[in-house]
């Protein structure tokens, strides 16, 4: 007798509100990406009959669970086959990330990743083909970002690398200027993240260079790594792609890696 | 068998052998199992029970290691006849087999025909009056004390005086010693002349007092015996010969039987233990009643202990083992063994001729491996580095799962690569031969399964490559259909006792069709072969001992300098590495370490690498300038194209000479972006000049300026004298250029192009001139010569170079000093890419700056810079330079310690030391950069030491850094080899043959052979005038 394996979830956490369609779509898209079935749920006493037309249209089963919004939709992030939440940015700019209280709960609590679709944004249509994935440039922060995207990706996608230089990793000499940079480039990718198909470096303030390139590469998605502490003066660089992003950001807790990432910590580069 | 005074000691009988031979423990059966070069051992009681004994066997074995390639030393007190008829050896070689007899007075080198005299020591009628005067002396103060004793007998450079003079010890066993010194003992008890330890004091003092200065008191306990010399002279002797063949430390195996103290007296063979010999293994195969010294494996056993080992030493070279190196941390870089490194790791492990070279690539290849095997300036039909079959390559199971693939370390004392992972008993060791520029090899071990005899030698990739295996021998090549580089190589497998031993050697060539082009690489390889790999590594090692005696450096002070020192022997090693001393040799800026720039020639050559190889291996720069001889035509044209005259060398060059720099290339975002170093960084053209003239200058090469670097000199003089624009005040300039500052990219009248324009043009005109006299030319054309060189001469006059008479500095470019005047430290702490940072339409419009550029001028023409500008120029632009180029610490550096500065150089000198160690510009990946390492050994030696060629003569000006005790560089000046020494209080010069040689700062100017010490006081207040602002001003 074999048992067998759970089917693997994404679950869209929809709510009341314009953002639902797109919450919804990400899902799917991040569904396909991963390989995994897209169930949507609703946090709350009853589901809106908008709602469930909406997932019904596009063959997505809803779940209506009860309890505190953000506690409920944790919980179900535990059970083992579920893979990542997508969620609305949310309205209200709570805390440190600017998004809404739910999606701050699910982002600060979930031990998995979180996909926050922002509010505003005018989102592509088709599958996910090409995350930006921002890397600090050291190992130890790499690594977890690279063990926790991989077996997210089901499908082939185009990873593309942004270093934003900061004060200790500017380069130091580059004789021949563009032929240098590349061979950076090539050794950053080595080093840091060898899957990837592309290295971009760029140098000023990191949340500023991550949206502008999100935008000028035109990725559908992108991904961070945060340590899921948004207390004063913490998570900048996640803050602020939040709020400056019109792409999903694909959040993956650096929690248990007892280190603080740049994208949590947010020293801006000089300049 | 002879005990004895361990020399220098206060108190024989607390002699510190810890000192003599640090080490700590003993070693293990694991330094025992390993491969040795030479065996240096005591004769009566090591190798032979006693003199009577049968040495047949012995003989046999040393014959036979003599004729694996083993150097043999035996070293004995007694005469040469009586060691030597015991033994009767008579190899054939390659290894050699000495004699040292005669307790340290003579060495003879047996031969297949018989002994010969290398060495003697020879005493003064005064020496022999004196050993004679203290032995009579010994005798008669051991008298006055009660104790009967005679000179018993004379040899040579010593006296003997025999402290039992009785009949039933007149000529004790060896196996009687502890009977004999109990009876010696009792005798010396009953009387008032103290131990046997005070009795040796006794004689030392009474032999200083009759006039020696240096006595050698040694002791068999029945004698004491007064010498001129002893067995350290004996190993010193080996330790330097051995030395000049490359093998040091680890690769000696020193043998004795008394190396612990007897009757409180140091044993007589701990004598060998100098400190030359201070790494290698020792064993006793004694008895050691008194134990041994730290570091000295007790074996036991006797001659026939002895005897197992020397057939133990057979057996690892039948079975081709591979050898060690010894692991001397002032010799041996490691490299670094982190996943994330493994291609910095392949650069800092190349290895080359001066023709071809490998990275240092692991057999079994990490993530991400980058191999390559490349020859100089062989580029394909798009003039990029052609990558040859790769032949270090071995197929290994994989690494325990905690395991890092072992360690790896250059040695950079022999030039090999070698490779040790106990995890899996896995060794390596790899040559790129340096004496046999088109061999290389490699020799490879492992435990049982580790080491896989399936893979093919050579791998090959793209779509040109071919691959052929024909028997033992397998033959590939690369590149394009027009020029093709290939390589043969043959494996031999050896199975021994669970262990896969293989050893390899390959050869290659390049040429243009790819069958003729293999074929002689298969031909090579035959005579590779029959050479052998152990002859042919014997070879490579006294290449490097020589290139090391000739261009050794040496810096004390403490761990600080001991890093110093290593990172400089780093830059020296891969710097002697890069050019061949035959033909042309185009040294790519990253040498053949990598593949950035595709192994293109930039005037990192002309003006980083050629200045330190012009004066540590002349041939070699006399082969760089020969590259550019080659491709003067193409620089001719290149001038033409443009409508002017003469002769303009690329910013870029490779094969043909000429202009490969990219015009185009796309930036970090997509963008295309324009490259204007190749239309406008002419000061190229006069760096080769400069290149030219400071090869005859250092060289002495008579004939170089008349033909063919003349024309070098004279052709971009012409280049020059059709560039310049004269304005309306008849003021020459140079417009739109590029100085080494390439952060201002399009400026005129950059003041370093326009300076080495301005010398170009009048050294040109004094060469003009001089072929115009006396070679039998039509006088019109000696008209027109003197014509032209006046023209030169009156355009360098007016060509302006920038500089400001009120600031007492030269203004970089036209309008620079009204530029932003920002400060690097506002920013960031160089080096910084600070372009990267600011970004380059800011920093163009600022003060900040890559590299020297003005300050350049001081560097390359101190003579041409306006006396006493050096300091002001070094204050106002070292705070606006970033650094931000490999080139530019080494310099700043130099500039620094001529300055008066040296500890602010020191600074920039450990900057430009590390930068591939280190490897702080993130790119040591794609090679190394040679020009950072010229300059590090510039600023050794025209910084620190303060070195310059004047007159034909040598001057020396030193300005050590406080942290460095001593700073020893070996190099040539006009052909003459020279050591300079400088330390913060003397200079120490010497010279194998007659040079001119003035220290700064003191009126004396001596025509010197052999060694002048001369005291000196440094400047280094900071603002020191330099000798060579003195002498013009």
């Amino acid at each position: 007798m074999t048992e067998t394996q759970p089917t693997a979830r994404v679950l869209a956490a929809l709510e009341r509100g314009t953002a639902a369609p797109e919450v919804l779509g990400i899902a799917i898209r991040v569904g396909e990406m991963t390989g995994a079935a897209v169930e949507a749920v609703h946090a709350g006493t009853s589901a809106p009959a908008t709602l469930a037309t909406l997932a019904g249209r596009v063959g997505v089963p809803l779940r209506q669970v009860a309890g505190p919004a953000g506690r409920a939709l944790v919980s179900e992030l535990e059970r083992p086959e579920v893979r990542a939440i997508v969620m609305g940015a949310g309205r209200g700019g709570h805390g440190a990330l600017g998004v809404g209280a739910t999606t701050l709960d699910v982002t600060e609590r979930s031990a998995k990743p979180v996909v926050v679709v922002p509010a505003t944004g005018h989102l592509a249509e088709g599958p996910l083909h090409r995350l930006l994935v921002p890397l600090e440039g050291e190992e130890a922060s790499s690594r977890p970002v690279l063990e926790a995207l991989l077996p997210l990706l089901a499908q082939e996608v185009e990873v593309e690398v942004l270093h934003v230089f900061t004060d200790e990793t500017l380069p130091r000499m580059l004789d021949r200027p563009v032929r240098d940079t590349e061979l950076l480039g090539r050794e950053f990718l080595a080093k840091n993240f060898p899957v990837a198909t592309q290295i971009l470096l760029r140098s000023g303030t990191v949340a500023d260079r991550v949206v502008e390139v999100g935008t000028e590469r035109g990725a559908d998605m992108i991904v961070l790594s945060w340590s899921q502490d948004p207390s004063e003066g913490r998570a900048r660089v996640v803050r602020d792609v939040l709020r400056g992003a019109a792409l999903p950001v694909l959040l993956l807790p650096a929690a248990g890696s007892g280190r603080t990432t740049l994208h949590g910590q947010a020293p801006d580069a000089a300049g | 068998m002879t005990f004895s005074e361990h020399p220098g000691a206060e108190h024989p009988g607390e002699a510190e052998l810890d000192d003599e031979h640090p080490g700590g423990e003993h070693p293990g059966e694991a330094e025992l199992d390993e491969t040795f070069e030479a065996v240096l051992f005591d004769w009566d009681g090591t190798a032979v029970v006693d003199r009577a004994a049968d040495a047949s066997g012995l003989q046999a074995r040393v014959e036979a290691l003599s004729a694996a390639g083993v150097h043999v030393f035996v070293v004995s007190g007694t005469h040469v006849g009586n060691v030597d008829g015991q033994l009767q050896a008579r190899p054939h070689g390659p290894g050699r087999l000495f004699f040292c007899a005669n307790r340290g007075s003579e060495v003879f080198r047996a031969t297949p025909r018989g002994l010969r005299l290398v060495s003697r020591r020879v005493a003064t009628p005064e020496e022999d009056a004196a050993l004679d005067r203290a032995a009579a002396l010994v005798v008669r103060e051991l008298s006055a004390r009660g104790l009967g004793t005679e000179v018993v007998s004379s040899r040579l450079n010593r006296r003997k005086i025999d402290l039992i003079p009785e009949p039933e010890w007149a000529d004790p066993k060896k196996a009687e010693i502890a009977a004999l010194l109990t009876a010696v003992e009792r005798r010396l008890a009953m009387t008032d002349a103290g131990t046997l330890a005070d009795v040796v004091e006794l004689a030392r003092r009474t032999a200083r007092s009759a006039g020696l200065e240096d006595p050698r008191i040694t002791s068999d306990v029945k004698h004491v015996e007064i010498g001129l010399t002893d067995k350290s002279d004996s190993a010193r002797f080996a330790a330097r010969w051995l030395e000049d063949e490359g093998l040091t430390g680890r690769l000696v195996l020193v043998a004795g039987d008394e190396l612990g103290p007897i009757g409180g007296v140091p044993g007589s063979d701990s004598l060998m233990l100098v400190e030359q010999l201070a790494r290698a293994v020792v064993v006793s195969v004694g008895v050691e009643p008194g134990g041994v010294p730290p570091g000295v494996a007790a074996l036991g056993g006797g001659p026939r202990r002895f005897l197992e080992l020397l057939d133990a030493q057979l057996a690892r070279r039948a079975a081709r083992r591979v050898p060690r190196v010894d692991d001397d941390p002032r010799w041996v870089v490691p490299l670094p063994v982190h996943p994330s490194s493994e291609r910095v790791a392949e650069a800092l492990g190349a290895l080359s001729n001066g023709r071809a070279g490998t990275r240092g690539s692991r057999e079994d290849r990490g993530a991400g491996s980058s191999p390559l095997f490349c020859v100089a300036g062989l580029y394909d039909d798009e003039d990029r580095l052609v990558h040859g079959p790769v032949w270090t390559d071995l197929q290994l199971s994989a690494p325990p799962a905690d395991g890092k693939g072992g360690s790896t370390v250059v040695d950079l004392r022999t030039g090999v690569l070698f490779r040790a992972d106990e995890g899996r008993s896995l060794r390596t060791l790899r040559v790129v031969f340096a004496q046999r520029p088109y061999f290389m090899g490699m020799r490879a071990e492992a435990g049982d399964r580790t080491l896989s005899r399936g893979n093919a030698p050579l791998t090959v990739e793209g779509s040109c490559a071919r691959a052929m295996r024909r028997g033992r021998t397998a033959v590939a090549s690369t590149g394009s259909k027009e020029v093709r580089l290939a390589v043969a190589a043959s494996d031999r497998w050896v199975d021994r006792s669970g262990c896969t031993i293989l050893e390899r050697v390959c050869a290659w060539s390049a040429g243009k069709k790819a069958s003729p082009t293999e074929r002689r690489a298969a031909r090579r390889l035959a005579q590779a072969d029959a050479v052998g790999f152990e002859a042919l590594l014997a070879g490579h090692r006294r290449t490097w001992a020589r290139r090391w005696r000739d261009a050794g450096v040496t810096i004390t002070g403490g761990a600080d300098a001991a890093r110093d020192e290593l990172a400089a022997r780093f830059a020296v090693f891969h710097l002697l590495s890069s050019a061949s001393a035959r033909g042309e040799a185009p040294v790519g800026a990253r040498g053949m370490t990598g593949e950035a720039y595709e192994g293109h020639v930039f005037w990192d050559a002309d003006s980083f690498v050629l200045p330190a190889l012009v004066a540590l291996s002349p041939r070699a720069a006399r082969a760089m300038l020969e590259y550019r001889i080659r491709r003067l035509p193409a620089a001719r044209a290149h001038a033409a194209e443009l409508g002017l005259a003469g002769a303009r060398f690329p910013w870029e060059s490779a094969r043909d000479g000429s202009d490969v720099t990219p015009t185009l290339v796309f930036g970090a975002h997509g963008e295309p972006v324009e490259i204007l170093t190749g239309t406008h960084e002419e000061h190229i053209v006069a760096d080769v000049a400069w290149a030219a003239v400071r090869y005859a200058q250092w060289s002495g090469d008579p004939a170089f300026l008349d033909s063919p670097g003349r024309d070098l000199v004279v052709e971009t003089a012409r280049y020059w004298a059709s560039r310049i624009r004269l304005d309306h005040s008849g003021h020459g300039h140079l417009d739109g250029v590029m100085g080494p500052d390439e952060y201002h990219q399009v400026v005129d009248d950059n003041a370093y192009t326009n300076a080495m324009a301005r010398w170009n043009l009048r050294r040109g005109a004094d060469l003009l001139s001089e072929a115009g006299s006396g070679v039998g030319n039509a006088k019109s054309a000696n008209g027109a010569r003197a014509e032209e060189a006046a023209s030169w001469r009156d355009l360098a006059a007016r060509l302006v170079d920038g500089f400001d008479a009120e600031r007492g500095i030269y203004e970089q470019f036209a309008g620079y000093f009204a530029l932003e005047p920002l400060m690097v430290a506002d920013f960031a702490r160089p080096p910084v890419a600070i372009d990267v940072l600011l970004g380059a339409e800011r920093v163009a419009k600022s003060q900040l700056i890559k590299q020297a550029d003005a300050l350049m001028i001081h560097h390359m023409l101190p003579e041409d810079a306006v006396p006493g500008s050096l300091e002001p120029c070094i204050d106002f632009y070292e705070p606006r330079t970033a650094h931000g180029s490999s080139l530019s610490p080494a310099i700043s550096a130099t500039l620094l310690a001529r300055a008066g500065r040296p500890d602010d150089a020191l600074e920039l000198f450990r900057v430009a030391a590390r930068i591939d160690l280190d490897d702080i510009t993130g790119t040591t990946a794609g090679g190394l950069h040679l020009a950072a390492m010229g300059g590090v050994w510039q600023a050794l030696a025209f910084g620190f030491l303060g070195a310059r060629v004047e007159a034909g003569g040598l001057v020396v000006d030193p300005r050590l850094p406080s942290a460095w005790q001593q700073l020893s560089l070996r190099f040539r000046v006009r052909g003459v080899p020279v050591g300079l020494t400088a330390s913060h209080d003397e200079v120490a010069v010497e010279c194998a043959a007659p040079l001119r040689i003035r220290v700064a700062g003191t009126e004396a100017e001596r025509g010197s052979q052999g060694r002048v010490v001369v005291p000196v006081r440094q400047e280094t207040s900071g603002r020191g005038a330099t000798d060579a602002e003195r002498s013009s001003s």
